[in-house]
């Protein structure tokens, strides 16, 4: 090929082409950074909607919300942002960039639509926002219950929850789009050698991850087309005043938006997953008890959705306890896996390492309070409470977040070619753990207590006064994290130490090529007798352990 | 391929005492401020209540033994296993042990299957509903107020109870006896929580009018206590305000009280008045938001709300400024009254409807 | 990899569709795609079906008595399930057609399921027309919705085959097809049989089971 082929710029400045060559790209690592760069972007609106919330919740009384409905749009389109437009995203966008070249092909399966997939994402975002510019966003929350939803007096009214509507299609119908390219390149498009178990274990959770994507995605789709029916259409599906159900709304959303959660942190631990080894020095522990865990919680995945639904009295609770419990043990397996694979390891403080040892940390805490929303009667006191808030932050944010911030420290060196700075991550760091848990973990105490969930104003005598002051501290403290991490990228682009092809003894393929890498990744591929090819390179097959 | 030189990974000992600090800084701190009471919930105000708090508690030993477990052997392979400066060696590169792996696979799920029953074992205790239950209260759930029926054996109300954007009646109950709640909406999703019964039950509306049925029973030493409730299920605008109170009573206050409250609260109108307006309500919106009225006499307001029952309104007089004016009664949806006015200044006034003020219960009332 | 790449033209010959051809046997990228694809599609009506079959549970009567005899199962719609019946068995002649290069019967065959398929939502709207005129509307509760929003995206679906037949039948009268690559059109055809599949039973739903 390469000989009949034009000439190829050098890979040093591949990725520094012109606005055109972005808008028009369907070159996967291109494309991947689209997605993390798009995908941060809301992640800032997002953190801007929630400091919105904070601090109108960080003392009694309503201070700054003259109109009161704003502050539903607020939580509404934080949430609703932060799970569409953040983190699902993300993760993708690190699966555009990293999986191809951890199976050692040249681009994704179908690289016109993996530019399509992206694209639809801004426009989606456009969509959502556009609410607060057409007599108020959505406001029923992110998980938009009817009746609530629907287009009645004191209900939602105008445009702006059919915007959600419709951004959600376009977002869902990116995600599915992604997932078919995804398992089409996991199954198809692995180098030779490549077993399936011998894939990296980020792939295998992004192939875990892509099936429930294209499984669950389409139920939260029609969901919302049946929803968009009765609120323009005089349709019936979840309006009593029509005849309809209130609570199959929530049956069909929650189908969906439970394999959601995994959909949102199984790739972020793959990606933990191949940070701990590296800076362990030694492999993954328990591999294929790790790939089974996975495919696990996958499938477990699907049968717990109820557990959203204990209080309605409509579900048949112990099914759904059990197996909101049984989820436990596939999770708790890989916990073990990742701590034994640090154990008598030679550990290397970089920060992705400490971002990966945070989300150890974090999503213990998030996996255990969980637990107790699993036993159904307790959760008749913690449901919409603060307390599931917690859970919620401690395992998409202490976990989801923390992954993807290590996974940026870990790939960045790959995408640019530099090395972010160390000093400043280790302050990022530092900030936005303290700050994250400021702001969550009084919001066990606040649940506990009895404060609800999507109150913009708390009696000021409940007792929550300090908790909440100190809950609002906490948030500004992460958003003051996010400058150090910023500076720290607009500096290390510019004049960040070089990385060169491996700059962290890395052990899978994508440090088998320059960084960047070549628009056609690879010059050569080394061989292929394990799950740490690079590794086996570098050290000869004695130091593969087989 | 090239590889880096290893002088670029910094030693990490200070952040691993860092880490170490901060942990233990944490745990003093939480055990000063005496946090470790804020992670239980109050103390259970009914019997099925203890139960739950009795359950939380066996939970939440596990889930401490379990974290303190889990989290120690994070901090301490951290600590342990710091890669010393300058040494090269790989460490043995152990791929996995299936021993292990069938270890915290079994031991888990022995732990989870436990937790099941035990908590299956308590819901159906929290569960169980009576044949004949003492007390019976049918609560009706609205965008923003609670009615609360008391209701007969034959399930008829004998008496009501409206709060109202936080305002008007309580709930009034009798400890030591079986009360069953019957809850439903008349209009979005709601939810009946009282934290101190460490229960909720989600109030939904269904097109043939079915009721949600739970059943408590407050304990003896609640008597006279005033318990917070709140909706917990965000039901639009006013979600916040939709709180109400418990009032907890012996079984003879609480008898005496229900004697108060059966006698019907519709004001009558009493003196002569000059003027009388008419004023309806239907789809949470007055009929018309200007109304007029001379000064200096008093008038009379024959409202009609015609939402349907569950939906209450009023019809308050306010000034410009907020300052209460006249605050009227709520009435039911489906019934009419007329409300009487004292005389008034000149001037613009606000009326409306307490509970719905927006977006279509807020009028102009000009006197002049 | 394949070595007769002189001209960079997409699908055929790009370096990712090198792989298309499998030389280690098994489906091609764009057909495992399809069948993903079809995948994702059965749950968006599986989620429809799940409404459907809750809210004739929660509604009696089922069907409502105003609507008791409006969807007969012999009515037009009989007529359209056999064509769309038909035009399965069409298409799946004209894969076999062009995977043994007989172009001519592969025009064919696809131009006469095209045909069928565009008869089918003739027969749908014209359909809707005498159903609409009966009272049955979208806004005529559960019934009324959830069989207009089941048949509706169904429709939208066969629509979509109809534009991918003609797309590949346009194609396959430019030649652009041959024994050795004709991935469009087993896609298509995948494709096609799905939006049958799906239609019996939704036909065996609404019309049959009521």
């Amino acid at each position: 090929m390469a000989t009949t082929a034009p000439a190829l710029t050098p890979a040093a400045s591949g990725y520094r082409s012109g606005l055109y060559e972005w808008l028009t790209t369907t070159d996967h690592k291109k494309i991947g950074i689209l997605y993390v760069v798009n995908s941060f972007i809301f992640f800032f609106l997002g953190g801007l909607l929630a400091l919105g919330v904070r601090t109108e919740l960080a003392q009694p009384g309503l201070q700054f919300l003259a109109d009161e409905n704003l502050y539903n749009e607020l939580f509404t389109m934080h949430g609703t942002v932060m799970i569409f437009l953040f983190i699902i995203p993300m993760l993708v966008g690190f699966g555009n960039y990293v999986v191809p070249l951890q199976v050692g092909a040249p681009d994704m399966a179908f690289p016109r639509i993996n530019a399509l997939s992206f694209w639809m994402l801004p426009l989606a975002g456009t969509l959502l926002f556009l609410g607060f510019a057409t007599g108020g966003a959505a406001a029923a929350g992110w998980t938009s219950y009817s009746p609530l939803a629907q287009d009645r007096p004191l209900g939602s009214v105008g445009p702006g929850q059919d915007l959600w509507i419709v951004g959600l299609i376009l977002v869902g119908t990116s995600s599915i789009l992604g997932s078919i390219n995804f398992l089409v390149t996991i199954f198809k498009m692995r180098a030779p050698g490549m077993t399936l178990f011998r894939m990296p274990i980020l792939v295998w959770t992004v192939l875990v991850t892509s099936v429930l994507v294209l499984m669950a995605t389409p139920v939260l789709t029609s969901a919302l087309v049946m929803l968009f029916i009765d609120r323009n259409y005089g349709g019936s599906f979840f309006d009593p005043a029509n005849g309809g159900n209130a609570v199959l709304w929530q049956n069909v959303f929650w189908f969906y938006s439970h394999p959601a959660v995994y959909i949102m942190v199984l790739p972020a631990m793959g990606m933990i997953s191949e940070i701990l080894p590296v800076f362990s020095r030694k492999p993954l522990f328990g591999y294929k008890a790790f790939v089974f865990a996975t495919a696990g919680i996958g499938a477990l995945g699907f049968s717990v959705w109820a557990h959203h639904m204990f209080t309605t009295g409509s579900v048949y609770l112990p099914f759904f306890s059990l197996m909101t419990f049984l989820i436990a043990v596939p999770t708790g397996v890989k916990m073990f896996n990742w701590i034994f694979t640090l154990f008598r390891g030679k550990l290397t403080f970089s920060t992705p390492l400490l971002f990966a040892l945070g989300f150890l940390s974090m999503f213990l805490i998030g996996g255990i309070n969980g637990a107790f929303s699993a036993a159904v009667p307790v959760d008749f006191a913690l449901h919409d409470t603060y307390w599931v808030v917690a859970h919620l932050h401690y395992v998409l944010f202490g976990g989801s977040v923390f992954g993807v911030f290590a996974g940026v420290y870990f790939w960045f060196p790959k995408m640019t070619g530099r090395m972010l700075g160390e000093g400043l991550g280790k302050v990022q760091f530092v900030l936005m753990f303290i700050g994250f848990n400021l702001t969550f973990f009084p919001m066990h105490a606040l649940g506990l207590s009895g404060m609800p969930r999507r109150i913009a104003d708390y009696a000021s005598d409940a007792g929550w006064n300090e908790l909440n002051l100190a809950a609002t501290v906490g948030g500004f403290l992460i958003a003051a994290s996010i400058l150090p991490f910023l500076w720290n990228v607009f500096v290390s682009l510019r004049s960040g130490k070089p990385a060169g092809d491996d700059p962290w003894e890395g052990n899978t393929l994508e440090w088998a090529t320059s960084s960047p890498p070549p628009p056609y990744n690879f010059d050569h591929l080394p061989e292929i007798r394990s799950e740490r090819p690079v590794f086996d390179l570098r050290h000869g097959r004695a130091g593969s352990g087989h | 391929m090239s590889s880096s030189p290893r002088t670029r990974f910094a030693p990490g000992s200070i952040w691993a005492w860092l880490l170490l600090a901060s942990i233990a800084v944490g745990l003093v701190l939480a055990v000063v401020t005496d946090s470790v009471g804020a992670l239980f919930p109050p103390e259970a105000a009914t019997a099925q209540g203890r139960e739950i708090r009795d359950l939380y508690t066996i939970v939440f030993i596990i889930a401490a033994v379990i974290f303190f477990v889990v989290e120690g052997l994070i901090v301490w392979t951290v600590i342990r296993y710091r890669r010393k400066p300058g040494d090269d060696e790989l460490p043995p590169q152990t791929h996995g042990n299936n021993l292990a792996e069938i270890a915290w696979t079994v031991i888990p799920t022995l732990i989870v299957a436990f937790l099941f029953v035990i908590s299956w074992q308590t819901l159906n205790n929290v569960e169980a509903v009576s044949a004949e239950p003492e007390v019976t209260v049918r609560v009706t759930g609205s965008q923003f107020a609670w009615t609360f029926d008391y209701l007969d054996a034959g399930g008829t109300s004998v008496a009501k109870q409206t709060v109202a954007n936080g305002e008007g009646g309580v709930l009034a109950l009798p400890v030591g006896r079986s009360i069953q709640f019957r809850v439903h909406s008349v209009d979005v999703i709601h939810a009946f929580y009282v934290p101190a019964f460490l229960f909720k039950r989600d109030v939904n509306p269904d097109p043939d009018g079915r009721e949600s049925v739970f059943e408590l029973t407050i304990e003896e030493s609640f008597a006279g206590e005033v318990l917070r409730g709140q909706c917990a299920e965000l039901c639009g605008l006013g979600h916040r305000k939709m709180t109400f109170e418990v009032h907890a009573m012996t079984q003879a206050n609480f008898e005496a009280w229900l004697v108060e409250a059966q006698q019907s609260p519709s004001p009558a109108p009493s003196g002569p008045v000059g003027t009388t307006l008419q004023l309806a309500a239907k789809d949470i919106a007055y009929d018309t938001l200007e109304l007029e009225v001379a000064a200096g006499e008093p008038f009379a307001i024959e409202f009609d709300n015609q939402d349907v029952p569950g939906i209450t309104h009023d019809v308050d007089i306010r000034l410009a400024d907020g300052t209460v004016v006249a605050n009227t009664t709520e009435i039911d949806g489906g019934s009419s009254t007329t409300y009487v006015y004292g005389a008034l200044d000149a001037g613009e006034y606000t009326f409306l409807c307490s509970i719905h003020p927006v977006p279509s219960m807020t009028g102009t009332l000009t006197v002049n | 990899m394949t070595s007769d790449s002189q001209a960079l033209t997409t699908t055929e010959h790009s370096p990712v569709a090198g792989f298309a051809h499998d030389a280690s046997g098994g489906i091609s990228n764009p057909i495992l795609g399809m069948l993903l694809f079809i995948t994702s599609e059965v749950m968006f009506f599986a989620g429809l079906f799940a409404a459907y079959f809750a809210s004739r549970a929660a509604v009696a009567p089922w069907p409502p008595t105003e609507f008791e005899h409006t969807l007969e199962a012999f009515g037009p719609v009989f007529p359209a399930t056999i064509m769309l019946v038909i035009s399965s068995v069409t298409c799946q002649i004209g894969v076999n057609a062009i995977r043994r290069d007989d172009r001519a019967g592969f025009i064919r065959a696809i131009g006469i399921t095209l045909v069928l398929g565009i008869m089918f939502l003739l027969i749908q709207v014209f359909d809707y027309g005498l159903l609409y005129s009966e009272g049955l509307t979208v806004a005529a509760g559960p019934y009324g919705t959830t069989y207009y929003t089941l048949t509706g995206f169904h429709g939208a679906h066969v629509f979509g085959g109809v534009i991918m037949l003609g797309v590949v039948l346009y194609r396959g009268m430019a030649g652009q097809f041959s024994s050795r690559h004709h991935d469009a059109v087993e896609a298509t055809s995948i494709y096609w049989h799905f939006v049958d599949v799906v239609w019996i039973g939704l036909y065996t739903t609404l019309y049959w089971l009521r």
